[in-house]
């Protein structure tokens, strides 16, 4: 199950769409669980690791995944090789993820963006690493061409996916 | 012990095509009465156990996780406009085996440069693409477990320098991955067709290259069946061989018998009808119709003096 916890007001319908396509995309159920007050202290832009470590966490089974939603610009993360474009963060194979809609008026205008980037933080939970195809969602987040493309996973990275679900269900 | 490594209770190892291990134990143990120092590691990824002999530990390619100094060459070599992959599978296949199981992180890194600049070319068949993505979880954890990151930092850190932000990749070209010294050969005019590239390329990337499991596999199982289209496909590059002055390589099986000059220039034959062919019809015949056949024994001749 994926739960969309929302860290700041969007519209319903909106979220329901947006729960929708992470539906389509995973084949597990996804719903809104709710909106959650940010962990005192963290100021704009934020640190994605630090909110993901301080955020009040939602009920949840041991396999569910917990996607975060904020309209807050997330702060760049410093990296051993250079300075990271940050939209999204989730830990690799752990539950938690949080992204960003901020640049957007609403989900209704960065509809396919923020989704793609939901996949692409919701794929790194079930352990899927970055891909070649321009196409897929797991395609590295600052191309630019990544804003563009649709919600949807190259056939390899959609196996993965299945694969991981499965052995998680099991 | 090999000299080259000394191995201690807590240290975190890295296992060839495994992953970051960490050293659980050495001990003594009996085994079909011999005593043996094994190596009990434990994956990291997962917790699986795996047990070698502490003489074997350097043989099957054991080494320590890489220095955060070798982190820092492994960024400067995917930085760099290294080599291209081989265009040849097989040769690319075996390279690519050898770099996983005994070239370290830099082989890990080779691996996933040579793919990542081949699919630049062309998508990658399925096994590379899940070579490509073993060896990059392979060098992804190897790097966090160096620096002490998380993997998603590790993995966007490589991918920083493989796909810098605000650029696409590059469209590559065959003759990107040309070998050095092979330009001298396109100044006496040889062209990719002649060098057996062009009509390599044109195929899709999922039929041009079997695997050499796939291949084994559709022998074993083909029969002949499978031996038509084999044919088919093999008559081309044949074709082409004998252009060149090379002699044909020769068909396996039973030639095909001559056909007899007169008979080639003939319209299609009708197709020929199975079973005895039909006897000849007397000529006085033709025109009755025969009367039928009785069925069962023919009646007994009658001696000639008993007719009255």
């Amino acid at each position: 199950m994926i739960r969309v916890v929302t860290l700041d007001p969007y519209d319903d319908k909106q979220l329901a769409k947006f729960s929708r396509t992470l539906y389509t995309a995973f084949g597990v159920g996804s719903e809104h669980s709710g909106l959650v007050e940010l962990p005192a202290g963290l100021s704009e832009p934020l640190n994605a690791e630090k909110v993901l470590e301080q955020v009040k966490g939602v009920r949840a089974y041991k396999d569910d995944k917990v996607l975060y939603l904020t309209a807050r610009k997330l702060k760049e993360r410093e990296l051993p090789s250079g300075s990271a474009p940050t939209l999204g963060f989730a830990r690799f194979g752990k539950d938690k993820a949080i992204i960003s809609s901020h640049g957007y008026k609403d989900l209704e205008v960065g509809y396919k963006p923020v989704s793609r980037h939901a996949l692409h933080q919701l794929g790194h939970l079930w352990e899927l690493h970055h891909c070649l195809d321009p196409r897929c969602s797991m395609y590295p987040p600052w191309t630019p061409s990544f804003a563009a493309g649709e919600p949807t996973f190259c056939t390899f990275c959609r196996e993965k996916s299945e694969q991981k679900i499965r052995l998680a269900k099991s | 012990m090999p000299e080259g490594l000394q191995i201690a209770v807590g240290d975190r190892v890295v296992y060839p095509n495994q992953g970051v291990c960490l050293v659980s134990a050495i001990d003594v143990k009996e085994v079909a009465g011999q005593r043996l120092t094994f190596v009990t590691m434990r994956r990291e990824e997962d917790g699986a156990v795996v047990m070698v002999p502490q003489a074997k530990v350097q043989t099957i390619g054991v080494r320590k996780v890489a220095t955060p100094e070798e982190v820092e060459q492994i960024y400067g070599f995917l930085r760099s406009d290294s080599d291209k992959a081989d265009l040849d599978w097989k040769q690319r296949a075996r390279t690519n085996l050898d770099r996983m199981t005994q070239g370290g992180i830099l082989g890990l890194a080779e691996v996933v440069k040579g793919l990542q600049v081949l699919s630049e070319l062309r998508p990658l068949p399925t096994k590379e693409r899940e070579l490509y993505d073993n060896a990059r979880h392979l060098l992804v954890s190897e790097v966090a477990a160096a620096l002490n990151i998380p993997e998603v930092n590790a993995e966007d850190s490589i991918d920083i320098v493989l796909f810098p932000p605000g650029r696409e990749r590059p469209k590559r070209t065959v003759a990107e991955f040309k070998p050095r010294g092979e330009g001298e050969e396109e100044e006496l005019g040889l062209d990719g067709e002649l060098l057996g590239l062009d009509g390599e390329l044109d195929l899709p990337p999922e039929e041009e290259e079997a695997p050499p499991e796939e291949e084994e596999a559709a022998e074993e199982a083909g029969g002949e069946e499978e031996e038509a289209p084999k044919g088919r496909k093999k008559a081309a590059p044949a074709a082409e061989a004998g252009a060149e002055g090379e002699p044909p390589k020769r068909k396996r099986g039973r030639p095909p018998k001559p056909k007899p000059e007169g008979e080639a220039a003939a319209a299609p034959a009708v197709p020929k009808k199975r079973g005895r062919p039909p006897k000849p019809k007397p000529e006085g015949e033709a025109a009755a119709p025969a009367a039928p056949k009785k069925r069962g024994r023919p009646p007994k001749k009658k001696p000639e003096g008993e007719t009255e």
